[in-house]
Formats: C-alpha cells, structure tokens, sequence
C-alpha cells in the first residue's frame, strides 16, 4: 500500500442474519480524489460507508484510512483518526438545542484546547467556507432550509481541517439549483483545501460535474471504478438503466 | 516546528516571511504573534512554510489584519500553489469570518417579558384548542359512527389495563406506609381502631384520586405527548387532515375519552389497594383483625367519601388528557421539542392536578358535602 493511498477496504463481507450484504468488497482511495460510491437500492453504500466511519463492524474483512486500520485500533486510536476526517450525514444530523455557530464549533470545543471565543470564531470562517452568510451563525437548526442544514453539517465536517471528507447522499433533498451550488463547493473546497471526498450519491448530475473516479457497488461487489466513460462501458442492466434515465431526461424530446 | 512570523521593514515596504506549520494544532501559538501596525505595501513570503490549513491560514490573515495591513493588495510571494489556494479561499472568506457569534444577552426584564409572553401565548392557544375540541364532540355527537372505536380501545388497552398493576402496588404501599406511621400515633393513645377512619378517609378521598392521577399524568401523558409530537414532526396529522379526517375525531377523543374512564376505575382499584394495605398494617401492627377492620369500614367509611373521590378523577382525566393533547399537537419539527413538550405535560398536567384538588376540598368544604 502506498502512502498516498487514504482509504483502502479489504474484502469487506457483511452480513445481516441470513441477509449478505458485502460478498468481499475491496477498493481504495488516493489523496486528492474525489470518489462517488454508487450502486442500486440496498446494495450496501450507506452500511459501507458506516464500516469505514467506525460506526458499524463488518462481518469480515479490514478498513483502512490514513494506513492505520480502523477495526483493530482502540478506543484512543479511532477516536485520534476520527479528528483526521470530516462526515457530513444525509440530513445533516445537526444537534438541534444548540445554535449553528455552537454546532460548528463543537468539534473544536471538544477536540482542541482553544478558548470559546476563538472556537466560535474559526466556525464563523467554516460557515463562509460552506457559503452560508454571517447571520446564519445565531440561528437555531430548525429555522433553516434543507440547503442550508447541509452548508451547516459540511461547516461542522471541515471544523478540525480534515484532510478526508465523507459524504452520505450530500444532494439528496435539494432542488437542482441547490444540488448544483453544492457540488461546486465541495469541488472548490476539495480542490482549494487539498481534501479527499469520499461521496455516496445517487445524483447523475453529481457524478458528472464534479467526481474524478466512480466505484460501483452490485450484488455484494464492486462492479467496477474508472471514470464516469469508463463505468458506461460496463454491461450491467442496472447501471445502463441508470445512465438511460439521465438520457431520457436530456432535453425533453426524448433524445 | 513551529509557527514564526517575522517582520522587517524598509522605507518603501514590509515584508513578512511566514515559517513552520500553520495549522489547527498550533492555533493558540499562532494567535499570540502579533505585528506592528504600519501602512506600507507588504509582502508575504511563505517560502518556509511546511504546513497549512483554513485555521492557520486565518490566523495568519488575522495577525495581519489586526496589525492594520490590507490583505487584498498585499503580494503573497513563494507560496507552494496548494497553500495559495487555501490562503486565497480563507482571504475570500475573511471578512464575513469576522462578524461576531456573541449571542445578545437579554436583560432580565426582557426574560420576564418572554416568560409572560409564551404563558399567554400557552394559555391563549390552550383555549382555542379546548374551542375546537368541543365544537368537535358536538360534531360527534351528530354524526356517532365517526367515533374510532378501535382507536379508543386501544388506549382503553394502554391507558387502563398496563396501568392496573402499577396503580394497585403504588397505593397498597402508600396505604401500608400511611396506615403504619398513623398506627405509631395512635397506639400510645390506645385508639387503634382510629387508624381505621383516618386511612379510610385519607386514601378513598384523597390519596388515591391524586396519587393515581400523578401516576397516569406521567405514565399516559407523556406517552400520548410524545405519540402525537412524532406524527405531527413525520406530518401524519397533515395527512389525516387532507384525507378528510379530523386529527381531533380520529386522535384526541378516543385519547381523552379513554383517561375520562380509566383514572376512575383505576382510583378504584387504588382505593381497595390503599385499604389492603392498611388492613395488612393493623393486622400485623394494631392487632385489629382484618373482619373487624371491615366492620369499622363498614361504618366509618360514607358511600359519598369514595363517591367524592371516584368523581375528582373524571375532571383530571379531562385536564391531563386536553394538555397533553395540546402539547402533542404544538410541537416543533425539530427532535428536542418533543423531549421539551413532554415534559412540559408532565410538569403542568401534575400541576393541574393538585391546584384541581385543592379547588375541591375547598368547594367541598364550602358546600358542606
């Protein structure tokens, strides 16, 4: 494995009862890239994003981020990796009785020695890094929009500068105009800020704008990864249903 | 190794050379450089560099800042082109970075003024809720088949039946410690067969319509809060609502209805609980036995005392259950006011219950029943 390799998952295999989820999934993810993890409906992209987050243990097989495994380190030890990457949940999972400013700045309080006022302070330049204005930093999570949740929740993902980012299904729920702005901030922040994103979407838009690799997920394995060219060239019923769908929708007439 | 700044300056420009990792981990080392301020053309080198992120980059724009250089004219000169990049997004963000998080602190006159405001706003909403409720029930009344017989058995399940077992060991104990303490008096004045009529008294027309009306404020309440706070949150009352249903018809009533016929029965069975529990006592403690402490029941303990108790619970059954209808119903889309809400219940359904209580005795008195 190189150095430049920041996730590597090998021959994962989950199972749920009787119910096998990964059959032996293995990839990996340089610094630098930006990555999409695709695949159908219930194919396991979520459960194998929690397996490299520390959150769920898969039933075999080893995760890897930074070089350092995350299934066998301590408590200590993954909860020192977990300062290094940064997670955006799917509705944001913003701790709903605090404020946006003091959400943001949570992992700082935690993690970091700083005083109060200069952890508030760096979520305030995290909030305009996410694109939001500086009046959103007082507001409570329940008075902003599903747009705004997700700038929020990125904010707190970048708090501690980390150099790997996971995003669960980052445009799920906006409107094409917001799902578009958002994928061009995180190729600006990936690209400006040298991150490495690891992303599970489902948007083609997504996929063709701003991802550099694409790893497909089906039937416990991954099916393939290369660029968006590369992956339409595989004979896969799902995935030309998928890219189908994008051409039906082209420009309504069918083309 | 760590973060230096050093600033010389000529006639014609300043120029700072930046050094060492300019990160988060070093952020309170990098807080503390300061620069003198001075009005000249800078230039940045940050050839020597060997770490950056935002933090740092922010930090560095900071010390600038407050030493009065402007950022946007300044020349940023051997940068490495992955630092620039972060330095130059920090610089775009750097002024709305700057804006205060200093959550204005009311004074306590204005604090009052909220509380007063929400308390008005609470009793004021409570009102119009009891309003629609009872044009409700009217509506019920003249059309019966809408009444969800299925729903109200449900909570009859819930609301009586689970609670029976609670309510019975609350109140034998409650009898037995009453009855004990009661009995430690009694018996130095020889009146053993005393503790007879005051248990009787205390746990038939007070202890058990009050005590088990706590019980089911906390029990079901809190359950039915918490119950119609998460479908409002999953919008299940707009969906009965746009089915041409009424949430109050299809939620509340059944609800309501189920507490206005469970608290009595259940003050019943807390009544029988407290006096076993008293019989226990003085069988064990005052040597009565448990036929003559039935006896002395007999005569001491009027039909209108129970009676008195069995009817206080209907109308806390009213207010338990209209509160926690209404805090179920006002909850916010967000997970933390349903937790807030339910408590909420708790606090003012028990509340309710012992100012109720009070209004009784004193009416009662004044009534002289």
């Amino acid at each position: 494995m190189s150095d430049d390799t920041l996730i590597a998952v090998d021959n994962i295999v989950t199972r749920f009862g009787a119910n096998t989820i990964h059959d032996g999934v293995s990839m990996s993810v340089r610094r630098g890239e930006v990555v999409a993890l695709i695949g159908g409906s219930g194919t396991g992209k979520s459960v194998l994003l929690k397996e490299m987050i520390g959150l769920l243990r898969p039933t075999e097989g080893q995760v890897q981020l930074f070089g350092e495994s995350v299934w066998t380190s301590s408590a200590a030890e993954l909860r020192s990796l977990r300062q290094r990457f940064g997670v955006l949940f799917q509705d944001g999972a913003l701790f709903s009785s605090i404020n946006v400013a003091r959400n943001v700045a949570t992992p700082l309080f935690e993690h970091t020695d700083l005083a109060q006022a200069d952890s508030l302070q760096l979520a305030q330049l995290k909030l305009a890094l996410a694109g939001l204005p500086p009046d959103t930093a007082m507001k409570m999570p329940n008075e902003l929009s599903g747009g705004m949740r997700k700038r929020v929740a990125l904010a707190r993902a970048l708090a501690l500068d980390p150099e790997l980012l996971f995003l669960d299904e980052p445009t799920s729920g906006l409107d094409p105009i917001s799902a578009r702005a958002f994928d061009h901030l995180i190729r600006t922040l990936a690209d400006n800020l040298g991150l490495t994103v690891l992303l599970v979407t489902h948007d083609l838009d997504t996929l063709l704008s701003i991802i550099d690799r694409v790893i497909v997920l089906a039937n416990g394995k991954v099916l393939g990864s290369g660029t968006v060219a590369e992956i339409k060239q595989i004979d896969d019923d799902w995935l030309q249903a998928y890219f189908a769908a994008r051409a039906n929708t082209g420009d309504g007439n069918g083309k | 190794m760590s973060p230096t700044l050093q600033a010389t300056s000529t006639d014609k420009a300043i120029r700072l050379e930046v050094a060492g990792a300019w990160r988060l981990s070093t952020f309170n080392e990098l807080l503390a450089i300061k620069l003198p301020s001075a009005s000249l053309p800078v230039v940045v080198d940050g050839s020597a560099i060997t770490y950056l992120d935002t933090s740092g980059a922010w930090a560095l724009l900071r010390a600038m800042h407050d030493g009065g250089l402007a950022l946007d004219t300044a020349n940023y000169s051997g940068f490495s082109t992955e630092h620039l990049a972060i330095l130059d997004l920090v610089k775009q963000n750097f002024d709305a970075s700057l804006t205060s998080t200093k959550q204005p602190h009311g004074s306590y006159l204005a604090k009052l003024g909220e509380i007063v405001t929400i308390g008005w706003r609470r009793g004021h909403g409570m009102l119009g809720f009891v309003g629609v409720l009872s044009t409700e029930l009217v509506q019920l009344l003249r059309y019966p088949h809408r009444f969800r017989v299925k729903e109200f058995t449900n909570q009859i399940e819930v609301i009586l039946v689970y609670t029976v077992p609670l309510a019975f060991a609350m109140m034998f104990l409650l009898g037995l410690v009453f009855s004990y303490l009661l009995g430690i008096q009694a018996k130095q004045y020889g009146a053993n067969i005393f503790v007879v009529d005051g248990a009787a008294l205390a746990v038939c027309r007070e202890l058990a319509p009050v005590i088990v009306a706590i019980l089911v404020a906390g029990r079901s309440g809190a359950a039915i809060t918490a119950q119609l706070g998460t479908m409002k949150v999953y919008e299940e009352i707009d969906a009965i609502n746009v089915l041409g249903l009424s949430p109050y018809a299809v939620l509340v009533i059944p609800r309501i209805l189920a507490l206005v016929i469970a608290l009595p029965l259940l003050v019943f069975v807390g009544d029988v609980a407290g006096l076993l529990g008293s019989m226990l006592v003085a069988a064990q403690q005052l040597d009565i036995t448990p036929a003559s402490f039935i006896s002395r029941l007999n005569q001491v303990l009027e039909l209108k005392t129970v009676l008195i108790g069995l009817l206080k619970a209907p109308v806390f059954a009213v207010f338990i259950g209209v509160i926690a209808c209404y805090m179920g119903f006002n909850v916010a889309r967000d997970a933390r006011s349903i937790g807030l809400n339910t408590t909420a219940t708790v606090v003012e359904s028990i509340v309710s219950v012992i100012l109720l209580n009070a209004i009784f005795a004193i009416l009662l008195v004044k009534l002289g029943i």
